[in-house]
């Protein structure tokens, strides 16, 4: 819109004071619509303008309130979809009997009219018996501002508030006065805290005052929202400008000292491309000179091919130089010269520097606002993060932890529970139920999965850890490939409810998606179901003898053989539903569990085997780790995963046992 | 019967004989590999009757190749007792070390090439900003990297081939063997390394050409109008002597008191250290020294397969070479060699369309989807009921003929 | 008869358990020292101190003429200058020949590139079959050490200690699991090396330390609760309650 208006500056006064006027009539109507309603005929707004058939079909100017007066005494619904399909030039006028009509293509060039009452179709007429109304701009400006006086003081807040939001996606300083004529009508508190704000926002960009506009910017310190931020960063644009002395009056930004803030090259290329300063032929320019003067294999006396330095290549150009045929060499002293003629700096495009000033200071405490809101965000994204590890590890820590077996297929336990999320969603289509059915389903497939590889691969190798280490890794490729097999190789979807789709706006900065919520307070249950089970239970018990000492533990009676299937089917199973969460956040597919591998390990390692706290701990060092690193170098989360994987790697030099290490002699060696 | 175990040597008359003598299966490989590079040779499209196509030359080129990586990893895994899984980074930092030449070299030629048949002859600095300029206008940039400095100097990058595996794994080993990280640890230690690595190289601005890789590497510069055939036969050769060599040194390596030494490690590290060796350095020397290799066995592989992209280099790599040499029995080098040699040959000729989809009525087994599933099952059936592997399969020949 | 090591006033604690409480104790050069005390009284930390395994929490471990402290050594540098231990469990290296296995103990160059370019020499060969004799293991120099008994580990275990040619020998449990005839052979084994070094036996066996007929030394919680011949220490009354009287 804005760009519709700069030609009009002037005229901006005369009009606005009628629409005010309009605006205090229309308000009175309003009051008294419902006893107009009754006796109005079917078609009330055709009637409304037949009133003022000419000044509707020939707009201009200074005929536009006429129909608006008309418009308002008739209060017809679809009066605001007329004012702005008037605008939009969508209004036909029928030739014969001079009715107003939308209209739609047809076949064959054919229009079809529709009634602007009714909004039925009509007729089907040839365009040749229409006439499309087609107001110039200045009268298309003046039925949007009073589209805006319409809707801002529209008896439904929501309209009011609609309208509020459209001003505030295309700002425009004719919205100024009506919008302040409609904040002093407006009644309902939350709806002038908006217009309060909007104004702020349009006065700290179009108030012709300096001290309104000051006021406004004022008002705008610390505030988050992006339309705030946009309106003081407009404020602040900067053009790269440069003159023998700054002019008057110039709200210079900054200066750029040759050399220093600006190359050299740049700034003489500034004053060569104004004409200022004769070009600098380039290495580019002197090898193309060089090529479209040879002579007899030869350039200015240098044999061509010679020309293999750039040493000889200028060489070669002082001698065409001087027979005068090419633009002279300009050397690193003529450019000092020329650049040092002039100054060269940025200027506002605001010329005032209190404004500025004001609107830099109000961007400063806005950006610590920012930093803070910023850091807010990313502790919970590093939570979230941390959670979809702790769900991941938690499993692999149980079994590494009192079996000392490193289980490599759990990640694709992991999948195999996604999976099973899948399944269970194309089973059932109802989105919360199959949710609430897959988990328990993919903690009993994964359970069952676990036990029986539990007792048939490693039960068979206790004493050799690192066989289990590769035959689990037989398994993992053995099932990623039969994932493959089964289910192809594109990503699956797993949809999450509806309830689980939206995110959790907080500010302009902060917005947590809803389903990274239920995965912490999920994370979190699965932590307290775990401590419940080791601390108070019998199979706790048992399982931290076992960890513990697991000769000692057979001795007291306590049969290893059941601990360890049973471990290994819970650390299975927690899988299992990790991967139905982990499904619902990332692309269900035959290689995401080993996408996880890696950080799980870690995570168990860092935070020391064999214990629930180590993996919590781990896993919010690694999720923590990991954002923090994006946040130094947000473009490339790949580099942030090496220096993480780095720093674990120099971690685990320090603290071998990881974070929460067995002591003593159970700890082994 | 020639095939002895390494782990029995030395009878008391022995101890004067040459090393040939108390290793026959030395001998005995290097017979087969010779009779095998000379076979290959008669049959090549390049030097013989042509039964052998160029492309089936490159393959087996390659499959020594991971012989010689595989035999690296045997003596790192198989006698020293570490289950590294980084050795397939070495591989593929040795690969990146020549590819870094191959394109530089190639690239400078076409570059000249077509800048010379301009008017005026091009400056050195036009032609590496040339150069620059194709090999990563694929990753958005023209300028050359740091690390491309020496790439036009082959004797330069052949020097990295060895110090940058070697560096790193004398880094690396220092660190983690100095903390005595063992066992399972140790193995996610070096995981976690490769896949630093991988996630470094597959970064656009690291100056590698990110997940592009390097390209071409089968053109070698100097060498450009000789046929692919010819030069087919030039790596074979190579990868044939390569792992000859390596052979050699890895076989008199573990077959004297060193071997006895690293065997003793991996089987009671703590015994070891009462008996006054220190274990970390024996560790940090097999660690190096086999990184070292598998850097060669991968400067000569690459070249063969033309291309190398960070994803070579990911875990996965190193936990299939893993499965090589477990398949092909530990502890015994032709083992891994046997290992290496069956296991990505097969893979080869299941996943490249040669065998036989198999119709059951109800299902057709299509290999190239049922490979993995294979390899994953029978390794873990040879990890459960045949832990010495194929290897060990030469035990019951050895045990029936006194 | 010379001090050789020196342990004063060593103190650890396992996770509040105080394995070692301010234990002090001697042995010159050459002598043979029998340890004896109830289980739990500190006998193998005691070692593993000594040894380098176990680092405690204060005190000072003197060796040699030069009153090296230990303490800031690793294992292999301890076990280069001078000290042999011999395990509770034989751990020998049951993969590898008995030839192998004293190959590695023999007193050579440790490093890695000298033992990678090591070659037998006949004096070498020559100590082996020495070693061999003295353990009663020569017929078996080419067999593999995981096929002996469990006594003949024991011996090519102590065989091993002697090729290290140390100069004190820790020796933990050796008469375990033996057969009388098998006792009376590693006893004379041990009195022959404590003829030129000091050796250090810990040991329940009360009729072995007999045979040994040498100095004990009573350890009980962690220190020293006795010292002198077994006829002494076994008057003691003290000693009686806590241990000999169980």
């Amino acid at each position: 819109m804005l760009s519709m208006h700069p030609t009009f500056p002037i005229e901006r006064s005369l009009p606005m004071s009628r629409l005010l006027l309009l605006i205090a009539m229309f308000a009175a109507f309003t009051m008294t619509a419902p006893l107009q309603a009754q006796d109005a005929s079917s078609t009330p707004l055709q009637d409304a303008l037949q009133s003022v058939q000419a000044d509707v079909a020939s707009p201009s100017r200074s005929t536009v309130p006429q129909v608006l007066a008309a418009l308002l005494q008739a209060d017809a619904p679809g009066t605001v979809d007329f004012l702005r399909a008037w605008g939009d030039r969508a209004v036909y006028v029928r030739d014969a009997d001079g009715l107003f009509f939308y209209a739609q293509d047809a076949p064959d060039r054919m229009l079809t009219l529709i009634d602007i009452d009714s909004g039925a179709s009509v007729a089907t007429t040839s365009s040749r018996d229409l006439s499309q109304i087609r107001p110039n701009a200045g009268v298309r400006r003046e039925i949007n501002a009073a589209l805006v006086s319409f809707e801002l003081t529209h008896p439904d807040p929501a309209r009011r508030i609609a309208a509020l939001e459209t001003i505030a996606r295309s700002p425009d300083a004719d919205q100024i006065i009506p919008l302040t004529a409609a904040r002093d009508a407006e009644t309902d508190t939350r709806i002038i805290g908006r217009m309060d704000r909007l104004l702020d926002l349009l006065n700290a960009r179009f108030a012709t005052d300096t001290a309104t506009r000051i006021d406004a910017i004022e008002g705008l310190r610390g505030d988050i929202n992006t339309e705030a931020r946009r309106v003081l960063n407009q404020t602040l644009q900067t053009r790269a400008e440069f003159a023998s002395e700054i002019p008057a009056g110039t709200n210079v930004a900054r200066i750029r000292t040759p050399g220093e803030d600006i190359s050299l090259v740049d700034a003489y290329a500034t004053l060569s491309d104004a004409g200022l300063a004769p070009p600098r032929p380039g290495r580019n320019a002197i090898r193309d000179a060089l090529r479209a003067n040879v002579v007899d294999g030869e350039v200015g006396g240098v044999p061509v091919h010679l020309l293999t330095t750039d040493e000889r290549r200028r060489e070669a150009y002082r001698a065409l130089q001087e027979a005068g045929i090419v633009a002279p060499l300009v050397t690193e002293a003529d450019m000092r010269a020329a650049v040092a003629e002039y100054v060269f700096f940025d200027a506002y495009l605001e010329a005032d520097p209190v404004v500025t000033d004001a609107a830099r200071d109000s961007l400063d405490s806005t950006r610590t606002a920012i930093s803070f809101w910023q850091f807010a965000s990313l502790s919970l994204d590093a939570l979230s993060l941390a959670s979809i590890f702790f769900l991941a590890a938690i499993g692999l820590a149980i079994t590494f932890g009192v079996m000392r077996v490193i289980n490599m297929a759990h990640g694709e336990f992991i999948m195999m529970g996604a999976y099973t999320g899948y399944v269970v969603q194309t089973v059932i289509p109802n989105y919360t139920t199959s949710l609430v059915i897959a988990l328990p389903l993919a903690f009993a497939v994964t359970f069952a999965a676990g036990v029986v590889m539990e007792r048939l691969v490693i039960r068979h190798l206790y004493t050799r850890p690192l066989e289990t280490l590769l035959a689990t890794f037989g398994i993992s490729i053995a099932l990623q490939q039969l994932a493959k097999n089964i289910f192809g190789t594109q990503a699956r979807p797993l949809t999450a409810p509806d309830w689980l789709a939206g995110a959790i706006q907080v500010n302009d900065v902060v917005s947590v998606a809803s389903i990274r919520v239920a995965i912490f307070v999920m994370a979190l249950g699965f932590l307290l179901m775990l401590l419940y089970i080791l601390n108070r239970t019998r199979l706790g018990l048992e399982v931290r003898a076992v960890t513990q000492n697991p000769g000692m533990a057979a001795s007291m009676g306590i049969n290893p053989d059941r601990i360890n299937m049973l471990t290994f089917g819970l650390g299975s199973g927690i899988a299992g539903v990790a991967g139905v969460a982990i499904g619902l956040v990332a692309q269900v597919t035959s290689e995401m569990g080993a996408n996880y591998i890696v950080q799980s390990f870690m995570t168990v390692v860092v935070g020391g085997v064999g214990s629930v706290f180590g993996t919590l701990a781990g896993a919010t060092l690694i999720g923590f780790l990991q954002k923090g690193i994006e946040w130094f170098n947000p473009a490339n989360t790949l580099a942030a995963q090496t220096f993480m994987v780095l720093f674990i790697i120099l971690f685990i030099q320090f603290r071998p046992k990881g974070i929460v290490a067995l002591k003593g002699r159970a700890a082994g060696d | 019967m020639p095939f002895d175990i390494p782990r029995t040597t030395a009878t008391p008359a022995a101890s004067k004989r040459s090393f040939l003598h108390e290793n026959p299966s030395v001998l005995w490989f290097m017979g087969l590999l010779g009779v095998f590079t000379l076979g290959v040779t008669i049959l090549s499209e390049g030097f013989g009757i042509g039964l052998i196509s160029t492309n089936l030359v490159k393959i087996l080129g390659m499959t020594l190749c991971l012989c010689l990586i595989a035999i690296a990893m045997d003596v790192v895994w198989g006698y020293c007792g570490i289950l590294s899984l980084g050795h397939f980074a070495f591989f593929g930092l040795g690969g990146y070390a020549i590819g870094m030449w191959l394109m530089y070299a190639r690239t400078e030629i076409n570059i000249r090439d077509s800048l010379g048949r301009g008017t005026i002859p091009p400056t050195e600095l036009e032609v590496s900003e040339a150069v620059a300029a194709q090999i990563f206008g694929v990753v958005g940039s023209s300028d050359l990297p740091l690390i491309w400095t020496f790439a036009h100097s082959l004797t330069f990058q052949l020097a990295m081939i060895v110090l940058v595996p070697g560096l790193l794994a004398l880094i690396f080993g220092w660190l983690a063997f100095r903390s005595r990280v063992t066992g399972v640890y140790l193995s996610i230690l070096t995981q976690a390394m490769t896949l630093a690595l991988s996630l470094y190289l597959f970064q656009n601005d690291t100056g590698l050409r990110g997940n592009n890789g390097l390209s071409g590497l089968q053109n070698i510069p100097g060498a450009l109008h000789v046929p692919q055939s010819v030069i087919s036969m030039w790596f074979f050769w190579a990868s044939a002597f390569a792992l000859g060599a390596g052979y050699l040194l890895f076989a008199w390596v573990v077959a004297g008191k060193f071997g006895s030494v690293i065997r003793a490690i991996r089987d009671n590290e703590a015994r070891v250290r009462f008996l006054g060796y220190n274990v970390e350095g024996y560790k940090l020397f097999v660690f190096t020294i086999t990184a070292v290799v598998s850097g060669i066995a991968g400067a000569l592989y690459y070249p063969q397969a033309g291309i190398i992209n960070p994803a070579e280099i990911a875990p996965i790599a190193s936990i299939y070479l893993a499965v090589w040499v477990a398949i092909g029995g530990r502890g015994r080098l032709y083992g891994a060699v046997i290992g290496a040699a069956f296991v990505s040959l097969l893979s080869s000729w299941l996943t490249g369309g040669g065998a036989p989809n198999i119709d059951l009525g109800f299902y057709r087994i299509v290999w190239t989807d049922w490979w993995l599933v294979l390899l994953g099952l029978g390794f873990v059936a040879v990890t459960l009921f045949f832990p010495k592997g194929i290897g060990g399969l030469f035990d019951y020949l050895v045990r029936k003929k006194p | 008869m010379s001090t050789l090591l020196e342990v004063s006033g060593v103190s650890v604690t396992f996770d509040g358990f105080r394995a070692i409480n301010n234990l002090s104790i001697a042995i010159g050069e050459p002598e043979l020292r029998a340890v004896i005390g109830p289980n739990g009284a500190g006998k193998t930390t005691f070692m593993d101190i000594v040894t380098g395994k176990t680092k405690p929490d204060e005190g000072k471990v003197l060796w040699g003429e030069r009153s090296v402290n230990l303490l800031n050594y690793s294992e292999s540098q301890i076990a280069k200058m001078g000290i042999g231990r011999k395990f509770q469990k034989p751990t020998v290296f049951e993969d590898q020949s008995v030839r192998d296995n004293l190959a590695m103990a023999l007193a050579n160059k440790r490093g890695p590139f000298s033992v990678l370019i090591w070659r037998p020499t006949d004096r070498d060969s020559a100590r082996i079959e020495e070693l061999a004799a003295e353990v009663g293991l020569s017929e078996r120099l080419d067999d593999s050490a995981g096929i002996l008994s469990h006594g003949q580990k024991q011996w090519l275990e102590i065989g091993m200690l002697l090729a290290q040619d140390p100069r004190l020998l820790l020796v933990d449990e050796p008469a375990a699991g033996m057969t009388p005839a098998e006792r009376e052979h590693t006893t004379d084994l041990l009195k022959r090396a404590a003829k030129t070094r000091a050796v250090m036996v810990i040991e329940h066996d009360m009729e072995f330390i007999r045979r040994l007929n040498c100095r004990v030394t009573v350890l009980h919680e962690g220190s020293v609760l006795a010292e002198g011949s077994l006829d002494h220490v076994t008057g003691n009354q003290q000693v009686i309650d806590v241990y000999l009287g169980r």
